[in-house]
Order: C-alpha cells, then structure tokens, then sequence
C-alpha cells in the first residue's frame, strides 16, 4: 500500500489516498509521469492553478539499498511546454519513505498577491506555515533559515529568488546529507511551477517512524550487499568515485565535442586546466573542506559527488559536475575552476539551472553583451540572475528566451531546453537522443557516446539511441541514481530481486522495461496533446547550415528520423 | 613504436614496437598483458576518431584510452 498526500494550494486543504497498482511500487519517473498524465491537461498554463507538482520516491526508498533514494519531481514545464520529470539526490526521498510517503501533490494556486507558505510534513500531519521569512532570500540562506527552525536532519525542498519571479530555468533544490539544499532538480522549470503555487518551501520532517516491511528481510539484505559489490567491482562506477563525471572534459575534448564558444566549436585550447586531473589535484592540494568524493545521498556505494574548495580551503561549492565545467567553461571560453565554481554556487543561491544560464550566457557574449573568456563578465552575468536585473530575468528564462531577446540566431536547445554537453554535430547518437527526449534536449535520457563506433555519422544511431534511451530510462523509472545502470546495463535481475524480496512482487526484465517504454509513450502523448509538433524537435536552423570546424560536420538527422526515435 | 595511453588510471603510457600492423584488440592485449591492467567500458581516440576493435593500428600511431563515463 502506497500514499499519496494531495495538498490544495489555494485552500490547504490535504488528503491521502492509498494506491497499490505497480506504478506506485515502481515510484521515480514511473509515477510521476503516468500521474502528470492523468491529472494535468495538457493544454494548461503550465504556471497556472490547473498544472500539478508530483514529487515521488522510488521503489527502493528508505531501504539501505545503495543510491536509490533519488526524488522524482514531474509537471509540465513552463521551459519546454511539455511533460517534466526532473530528479534529485539529497535526503528528502528517506524523509518522504519515513513518513510512509510515495508522492506528494501540490495543487491548484492561490488567487492574486497571496503570501508565501511553507508546507511542513511530520508524523502530526500537514501544517502549512508562513513563508515571508524566506522571501527574496538565496537559496543557501534559505537553507540555512529551513535547518534553523526545522533541524539539519529535516528533508527540505526549497527555490531560489528566480524562481519567486517564475523565471523558466528555475530549478528546485533538495537538503543533501549535510542538511545544506545544494541538489538540484534543476532542468525544466520547475522551480517556477512551485512558486506559482506561493511555495517558497516543503519541509519532510525527521519524526517519521515508517520502516521498511520487507516480505523476505534477509533475503534483501543479501541482494542489497550484491548491488554495493557490483558497484565498487564496475571499473566504470569505480572510476566515478575518484573522478565523478568531470572525467568527460578530457573524453569529449578528445572526441572534438566538448562545448566551445557557444556551440560554436567542440574543442578548446586549454581544455586541460578544468578537466578531471586538475579539479583532484586542485582538491587534494587545497585541503580543508575539499573532498574529491562525496555522498549525494545516503547509502550510496558510487560517491561521484566533490566539494570543490576556495583558496583558503573553505567550500565554494558541492557539486561540480562535467555539465557546467562546459556550459559555464569551455563553452564561454573559460579556463578557471575557480570561476566556474563560484558561478556554479550563485547559480545555486540563485535557484537556476547551471546548464540553460551558461547556455544564456554563452548566447550574450555572442551578441556582444561581452568577451568570450571574460571569467569576470561571465560571473557578472550570474549576479545579475541572482539579481533579477533586467539582463538577469533574461538570462535566467534560458538560452532560446535569451537568443530571441539578443538577437542570436545559434540558439543551443531542443524545445527551449539547453543542449547538455555535448557538440551534437559531432556526435550524431547524443544529436538524435536530444531530438527524441520528450524534455528537451537531455543527455541522461539517451547517453549513446560511450558506444559509438563512429560519432559523425547518423547511419544505426535511431536504434542506437532507443536502446539507450530504454537503458537511461531504467534507473529513473524506479527512483535509482543513474549511474548504477552501469553495473546492470546487461542484467536487471539484481534490482528487480529487490523488489521481489521487498514487496513479494514479480517484475521481469521485459516487464520492467514494458513499463519503461510505456513511460515513453505517455510523455510523447502528453507533448502531442499539449501541443507541441515533429517541427519542434530540431535544433536551430544554424546546427543544419553551418559545419562544426573541428569535425567539418553539419547536423543531418532529419524530422522523419527523429520522429523514428520518439515511436514506442 | 605504438603509444596507448590509458588516462585517468596509474596505467598511463604504453610504448609497443609493431613490426606490422595489428588490430587495435591484439593491440590492446598486448597492453594488457604488458600492464596486467584490463580496462572495463573504455573510449578509445586517435586524431579525434573513435578506434573500435577492428580496427588496424600501425607504426606511429598514438592512441589515448578513456574510462567510458557519461555526464550527470
């Protein structure tokens, strides 16, 4: 039996329901998109009373199951104009699993200039509180104030002041283990969605006393140990835990697609002083707070995570992952760490996503607003998003906002959502996974790199990215970190054995992966009923016109293609 | 002379005399038997072209192996 707390924004009014169907034992993107299907229409406003906010556990929460405590947030996105599901590390997905929670909903909006709240969930039921404490503060403040009142243990889910302005590439930020809200579910908006709903916080108390009720106990204590051993024995997994995913500056420089000068080039000169080796040493050398591994959530055996120190060893910021080293270094000409951590960390006080603001920029200084390479521009920019100038509204709505306000024509995004990093002109796999994602243009959806015998072409890569966009899907449908696909990318057997152990529930692999497919389905269904067309899943016009100078290619996956790769 | 490189591990650079041309598994073999280092998912590069197995590898050529990771 599976709850779902509904909470009506406009009267606070609440109510659990109880489910038990298997879409609510899967939890993660399972649910979360089948329920924005269902509830929110399509057509709807998506800041509007009629959008919905689903924030869902996975299957194996609350378990000591290693990395699955990731918390699945899915509505429509106000980026996009399409379904969203955005997912986030942190500790809020144990709270929710401690309070017997599969999903909470919010609901309606308030009418006119209402006051902020705050909703506060713990054993005693749902209290909903005044915000105005929080209002127009950065979201570490904000984080700061949360521990203050609720305690560092409490789950806390909060957005930025770009997001109090409904600013399109708001994000929401979750408490990680040290109680601090630095995990992001930063793509699509949501942020946005959240404060139309005069949300400024959620707050999952650390009262709940719901255990886990395992059918076979010791059975998934075995099975349990087995996930952790093939995580440390993956060379891969290993590999991200003393690297984390900044090990891709090298690979994608090396592969002549690492974004550079606005999608301009895939390669940069110097591309050495952000990569992987130099953030460890940096790490390591400075000392103090620094850690070039660390825990997003808890129990997590992959540990991909850093905590990136100032000068003086102090953090300036946790995490920094290989996506913003691009879209806030190669791809504006940057070659500092230190610059891109501290606009990594107003991004984060700002709310923002890191990858659609570096795409903003990027796009302003190909306007002229300032120099490629300019380290203290770039972080200029990010304190006018956090200072919600003019520029910074504009900067903080994304880089298709951004190019049409600018004047730019080479506008890096696929349905308004910035493309992550990796130059799709040079590899034609990530190009056809950015055109299939029913969330715009998504690296996680589809990652197709590592198996692609020749980047520059599209011949096999339809089939190529469906294949991985069922194997990237698999970990969101059940509320998994991403990463542990590596380790059951050829066998589902030990998660689905969880399961069985867990709730005495039979799911096979192509069950399973059914289910993963019926995903699919459902979000491209929702994206058609809301509107959105073939003609909408294309990069700029640019991208087809105009070769890359590093590999000479030109993007050639045509509409028909593309619309192969979203047929489920 | 060969020169594999394997980034990101203690591995490093392996030099390999081929008096003729060999596919880049055999090459890669005969790094592992030389390293006693298997790498698990790999990227291999050379010029910024992918090297699959197949594919041949001759005197002078340069190849950097990667860790096959993806972003987050």
């Amino acid at each position: 039996m599976f709850s779902l707390l509904r909470i009506n924004t406009a009267t606070g009014e609440t109510r659990t329901e109880k489910h038990t169907s298997k879409d609510f034992l899967l939890g993660g993107r399972t649910l979360s998109s089948r329920l924005v299907s269902r509830e929110v229409e399509a057509t709807c406003d998506a800041l509007g009373k009629k959008n919905k906010l689903f924030f869902c556990t996975g299957a194996l929460a609350g378990t000591a199951t290693s990395s699955a405590n990731r918390l699945s947030i899915g509505g429509k996105s106000p980026l996009t104009g399409g379904i969203k599901e955005s997912n986030a590390g942190g500790i809020v997905g144990s709270r929710m699993a401690e309070q017997g929670l599969r999903c909470i909903v919010l609901e309606d909006a308030p009418a006119g200039e209402s006051g902020w709240r705050v909703v506060v969930i713990g054993k005693d039921g749902v209290k909903l509180l005044d915000g105005a404490f929080l209002a127009g503060k950065g979201v570490y403040e904000k984080s700061d104030l949360l521990t203050a009142q609720f305690g560092k243990d409490a789950g806390c889910i909060t957005v930025g002041p770009a997001a109090e302005k409904l600013l399109l590439a708001s994000g929401i930020a979750c408490s990680d283990p040290h109680g601090v809200c630095s995990r992001y579910a930063g793509r699509g908006g949501l942020g946005a969605v959240m404060a139309s709903k005069r949300v400024i916080a959620m707050v999952i108390l650390a009262d709940g006393k719901q255990k886990s009720d395992f059918v076979n106990k010791e059975q998934f204590k075995e099975e349990s140990r087995r996930v952790v051993k093939m995580l440390k024995d993956n060379p891969v997994s290993a590999l991200f835990t003393k690297y984390g995913t900044a090990a891709m500056v090298d690979i994608c420089q090396s592969l002549r697609v690492l974004p550079t000068k606005n999608f301009r080039h895939g390669t940069m000169e110097g591309a050495e002083k952000i990569n992987a080796q130099t953030m460890y040493d940096t790490i390591k050398a400075r000392g103090g707070e620094g850690k070039t591994q660390h825990a997003c959530m808890l129990p997590c055996a992959i540990q991909c995570s850093n905590v990136y120190p100032d000068q003086e060893g102090k953090l300036l910021c946790s995490p920094i992952e290989y996506e913003t080293m691009a879209l806030m270094g190669s791809n504006l000409c940057l070659k500092n760490l230190d610059t891109i951590a501290t606009m990594n960390r107003i991004a984060n006080d700002a709310g923002v996503d890191t990858l659609d603001c570096g795409a903003a920029i990027a796009v302003a200084m190909e306007a002229g607003l300032a120099e490629f390479g300019d380290d203290q521009a770039a972080i200029g920019m990010m304190e006018e998003i956090r200072n919600l100038s003019p520029l910074g509204r504009i900067l903080g709505s994304g880089c298709k906002v951004a190019a049409k306000v600018l004047g730019v024509r080479h506008a890096p995004h696929v349905l308004g959502q910035a493309i992550p990093a990796y130059e799709p002109r040079g590899t034609k796999g990530m190009a056809m996974t950015y055109l299939s994602s029913p969330m715009g243009a998504d690296h996680t959806f589809g990652f197709t790199l590592r198996d692609e015998e020749n980047p520059l072409t599209k011949e096999g890569k339809i089939g190529l990215s469906k294949k991985f966009q069922v194997i990237g899907s698999r970990m969101d449908a059940m509320g998994m970190c991403n990463f542990v696909r590596y380790a059951v990318r050829h066998d589902m057997s030990p998660l689905l054995n969880l399961i069985k152990a867990y709730y005495d529930v039979d799911i096979t692999a192509t069950e399973f992966d059914d289910f993963v497919k019926e995903t699919l389905r459902i979000e491209h269904q929702f994206n058609t009923d809301a509107g959105i067309t073939a003609l909408d899943y294309r990069f700029s016009e640019t991208f087809y016109d105009e070769a890359q100078p590093e590999t000479g290619e030109k993007m050639d996956v045509t509409d028909e293609e593309s619309a192969q790769a979203r047929q489920w | 002379m060969v020169r594999v490189t394997f980034k990101l591990t203690e591995v490093g650079r392996v030099e390999l005399d081929l008096p003729t041309p060999l596919l880049f598994r055999e090459v890669l073999q005969h790094c592992v038997t030389r390293t006693g280092y298997t790498p698990g998912g790999y990227i291999a590069v050379r010029k910024g072209k992918v090297v699959s197995a197949g594919d041949m590898i001759e005197d002078g050529d340069e190849i950097d192996i990667f860790p096959a990771l993806s972003g987050g």
